[in-house]
């Protein structure tokens, strides 16, 4: 008996399937995890009920997976826009930490109408998130230097800088705890009317426009799309690869920073020393799953949003354990990455009993 | 006279979603002789080919090798059943041996588990499960050098099957697929276009050796797109168009242009309609020029050039002595070590690509896969790739993408540029070569260039395209365009250009013109001065090439 397994690119994937993989993804996603629901006693039924239907139908989900949405959605879009010239700006974790560090600084020890301060706090998240980025980019573009390594260790240098001024220069006169003073009011992010969500939601969505129509409407956004697809074409047709590196990665950098910006300045009100969001990380698959445009990483930061805001609900109501949630995501994560493999190749699984090759019963009518 | 086919494909037929590949086809090859396929890109060589070496399943038709049926469902079926295929692209592993890639294929278990090895272990062998362990896990690679070269030598291989494949040429390569498909004992050998990647002097020893294999009463099926090889080498040939068989002929019975006619469906002109042109101004001026090729080794030596309107200089050498480097300095791709670069009076040493561009320098790379288009993004993103900066696309910041998808229309249009559908929707890469070099030429020529640097503009692409892309540079040439012409065909060479300078090892060794010229000379000089089967000789000089 045979078996075999045939892979066959597809030459364009059928619409249906377009639709249709996300949804059977995550449903399969779901199926596996119950299994581990079900050894602790969970139902599984009830345990997305909650994790999904009560985060979308109560005020209060509504309200927290919109709050956690901006910094995913920015930090998202930092991600996506260098992954568009093939560059991996898998440091979004530090530029998004340094953003939240200058603009406390700002926020702490400039005294301004909230008018002036706000942006003067997102004027000094952009100078060391462009920094930040604009350091690995430069690298890559003159030395053709690694952009994943030197993105991921700068973050480390992030962290250790933020440690650093959070428990020393910038650490709250009052009290011990390795932490800054809160923000005064005029330096915190103001309530959107009606919504009830701070207006970092705003930034996001407009951050979100505008790198949307970069990429459809600009030359740059056609530079950066050759780039991304063979630069030595891009090069052959005069466009500065230099240029483009550093833009996406700048560009990126400071959108992460504005991800820390909304985080503290919108929900958090003061830096902490244990300040370790995590959301410069999951902007990974968040830019993977959208990179088909810019919006389409709003959704995906919307719906990882809601996985981190149901999965707290879960621990909380049903005693959960935390790492059961995270292995909920992950594999949800995971499917739908592997779903992008299904949907790009066709696969043929044969069974076959009878046997190849040359038949030597079968001879031709003339012979 | 069926009897003595070797090979018989009835009836063959293989549809892809929304095209007719082979469109009941019928194909026979006798017992030692070397076959044509002959056929123009997209004209179903290649699915019959697949099909047969087991890589394609038909939709209906059988196949009869030596009078039984064959079913291949993988090349494994195939190669049992004594049919060997050599493709475009070698498959051999740099590091290891001739003699080690030869037996690679043949997944052989290591020495140790082999029936014929001696030691204390043979009862461990005959172990049914051990031997099926083995058979999958390990790979001897002890292969049997003598056995080898001594095939080698019967054939008249010059080939030292010791000797790693990195230290062999391209032709040299080719033979070691050739072996590894004698070596596994076939009757029937598939080339795959095998001349794309040879010099005419591989070539002809190429042809060589595929006589002595006829000769000795192998088959041959020689996929090919170039005439000039079908009268050379082959005994008969079939033509296949659009999918299906127009004939087989003797190939001494038909002329080149009737084989062209059966292939392309219509009258070939193989004369091109060359008008005489006064030449203008310079617009290229060149002197001293030196560059360096990926490794800073200097490529090109000390060129000196002179181009100007109307006038099109033909460089003929042979693939890597520097070709590649100059054509990319000449339009600033590349950067120069040393030396000036003028166009129209405008001296560019050093600018950026972006200056040669705008100063009207357009090019034609000679990997239009790498180096001419981004095979992921649409004809529409290809066509405007050079002109998206141009005040019609928009001002400002804007792209208009409605007036870059009117061009690229239009382009397709106006170049024929064939399989091409929605120009946002389709995939240049996925074009056939001769449709995207099409493609390339009309974004290069509409921009009306002062100096156009086509490097080897036909290689690779069918004879439709190849009198198409002829016709149009002579056309850019009559509307005072300066063309630099890099190309090894040297019949390309002498119809299309008004002075000749050969190349060789990064220098101009010689300039001539077409009716003064010397073709034995100048052929000589491409490869060295060396008489032209100095094989080794060349291997050695040829740089930044593999």
């Amino acid at each position: 008996m045979q078996f075999g397994v045939e892979l066959t690119p597809r030459s364009e994937v059928p619409r249906w399937l377009v639709y249709a993989t996300p949804v059977f993804t995550i449903l399969a996603a779901l199926a596996v995890s119950s299994v581990a629901l079900l050894a602790l006693d969970v139902a599984p039924l009830e345990a997305y009920r909650v994790l999904f239907v009560q985060t979308l139908t109560t005020e209060f989900g509504i309200r927290e997976t919109l709050v956690e949405a901006v910094p995913l959605i920015l930090a998202g879009l930092a991600v996506y826009l260098p992954l568009k010239a093939g560059l991996w700006n898998v440091g979004a974790e530090g530029q998004l930490v340094l953003g939240a560090v200058a603009s406390t600084w700002v926020g702490l020890n400039v005294s301004l109408p909230a008018v002036f301060l706000l942006p003067l706090m997102f004027l000094a998240a952009t100078v060391v998130g462009a920094i930040w980025a604009g350091v690995p980019a430069i690298l890559k573009a003159k030395w053709d230097i690694n952009e994943i390594i030197t993105t991921l260790l700068l973050t480390f240098v992030a962290a250790d800088v933020m440690s650093y001024l959070v428990r020393g220069p910038m650490q709250s006169p009052t009290g011990n705890f390795p932490q800054t003073a809160i923000l005064p009011a005029a330096a915190q992010l103001p309530i959107l009317p009606g919504l009830d969500v701070h207006a970092g939601l705003v930034v996001a969505l407009v951050a979100a426009v505008l790198v949307y129509l970069l990429m459809t409407r600009t030359r740059f956004g056609f530079e950066v799309t050759f780039v991304g697809s063979n630069d030595a074409a891009a090069e052959h047709a005069g466009m500065s690869k230099t240029r483009v590196y550093v833009l996406v990665l700048v560009i990126g950098g400071v959108l992460a920073a504005f991800a820390g910006v909304a985080e503290i300045a919108g929900n958090q009100a003061r830096l902490r020393a244990a300040f370790e969001p995590g959301y410069g990380f999951t902007a990974i698959p968040i830019a993977l799953l959208g990179r088909d445009n810019a919006l389409n990483v709003v959704l995906a930061g919307l719906f990882f949003a809601v996985l981190f805001v149901g999965g707290d609900s879960l621990s909380i109501l049903m005693g959960v354990p935390a790492a059961l949630i995270e292995i909920i995501q992950a594999l949800i994560i995971l499917f739908l990455i592997t779903a992008e493999f299904f949907k790009r190749y066709s696969v043929d699984i044969s069974t076959d009993l009878r046997v190849r090759g040359v038949r030597a019963d079968a001879v031709g009518e003339d012979h | 006279m069926a009897g003595d086919d070797f090979l018989r494909m009835e009836k063959i037929r293989k549809t892809f979603p929304g095209v007719v590949a082979n469109d009941d086809v019928d194909f026979s090859v006798r017992r030692g002789e070397i076959h044509g396929l002959l056929g123009e890109n997209g004209a179903g060589k290649s699915t019959l080919m697949k099909i047969l070496y087991g890589l394609y399943t038909q939709d209906s038709g059988t196949v009869w090798i030596d009078g039984r049926r064959l079913d291949a469902d993988s090349p494994q079926d195939a190669i049992d059943a004594g049919v060997g295929m050599v493709h475009q692209h070698f498959m051999l592993v740099p590091r290891l041996s001739v003699a080690e890639n030869i037996v690679l294929g043949s997944r052989e278990p290591a020495s140790m588990f082999r029936e014929e090895a001696d030691g204390s272990s043979s009862l461990l062998r005959s172990n049914r499960l051990v031997r099926a362990l083995a058979s999958r896990f390990t790979l001897g690679l002890d292969a049997p050098s003598a056995e080898i070269q001594d095939l080698a030598d019967t054939y008249g291989f010059d080939i030292d099957v010791t000797a790693p494949v990195w230290e062999l040429d391209i032709g040299q390569r080719q033979r070691i697929e050739i072996l590894k498909a004698l070596y596994r004992d076939v009757d029937l050998l598939i080339l795959d276009e095998p001349t794309a990647v040879l010099t005419p002097t591989e070539a002809e020893r190429l042809f060589e050796t595929l006589r002595q294999l006829a000769s000795e009463g192998l088959s041959v099926i020689f996929i090919t797109h170039k005439l000039t090889e079908v009268t050379a080498v082959t005994d008969r040939v079939t033509v296949l168009r659009d999918g299906t068989t127009v004939d087989t002929v003797e190939t001494d019975s038909c002329t080149r242009a009737e084989l062209a006619e059966m292939m392309v469906g219509r009258e070939v002109l193989f004369e091109l309609d060359k008008e005489t042109v006064s030449t203008g101004q310079p617009v290229l001026d060149v002197t001293d020029l030196h560059v360096e090729d990926d490794r800073s080794i200097e490529a090109v030596g000390g060129v000196d050039l002179s181009v100007s309107e109307g006038e099109i200089v033909g460089l003929a050498g042979v693939s890597g002595n520097g070709q590649r480097e100059l054509a990319e300095a000449l339009v600033g791709v590349r950067p120069a070590t040393a030396g000036a670069i003028t166009v129209g009076g405008r001296e560019l040493t050093g600018s950026s690509t972006q200056a040669f561009i705008d100063a009207g320098v357009s090019f034609v790379p000679e990997d239009r896969d790498t180096h001419g288009a981004a095979g992921d993004l649409s004809v529409m993103h290809n066509a405007v790739m050079k002109e998206y900066r141009d005040g019609r696309f928009g001002d400002g910041v804007q792209l208009d993408y409605d007036a870059a998808e009117a061009y690229a229309q239009r382009l397709v249009e106006e170049f024929d540029v064939r399989g091409v559908g929605d120009v946002t929707e389709a995939e240049a890469g996925d074009l056939s070569g001769g449709n995207l070099q099409k493609l390339i030429l009309a974004r290069e020529l509409d921009r009306d260039p002062n100096l156009l640097v086509a490097n080897q503009p036909t290689r690779g692409v069918d004879v439709g395209a190849i009198e198409f892309i002829r016709d149009e540079l002579l056309a850019q040439r009559q509307a005072g365009t300066g063309i630099v012409l890099l190309s090894e065909d040297l019949d390309e060479i002498f119809d299309l250009s008004d002075r000749v300078l050969v190349v060789y090892e990064g220098d101009i060794v010689h300039e001539t013109t077409p009716a003064t010229a010397d073709r034995n000379r100048v052929s000589l000089l491409m490869n060295g001065g060396k008489q032209p089967d100095g094989d080794e000789k060349r291997a050695v000089t040829t740089r930044g090439e593999a």
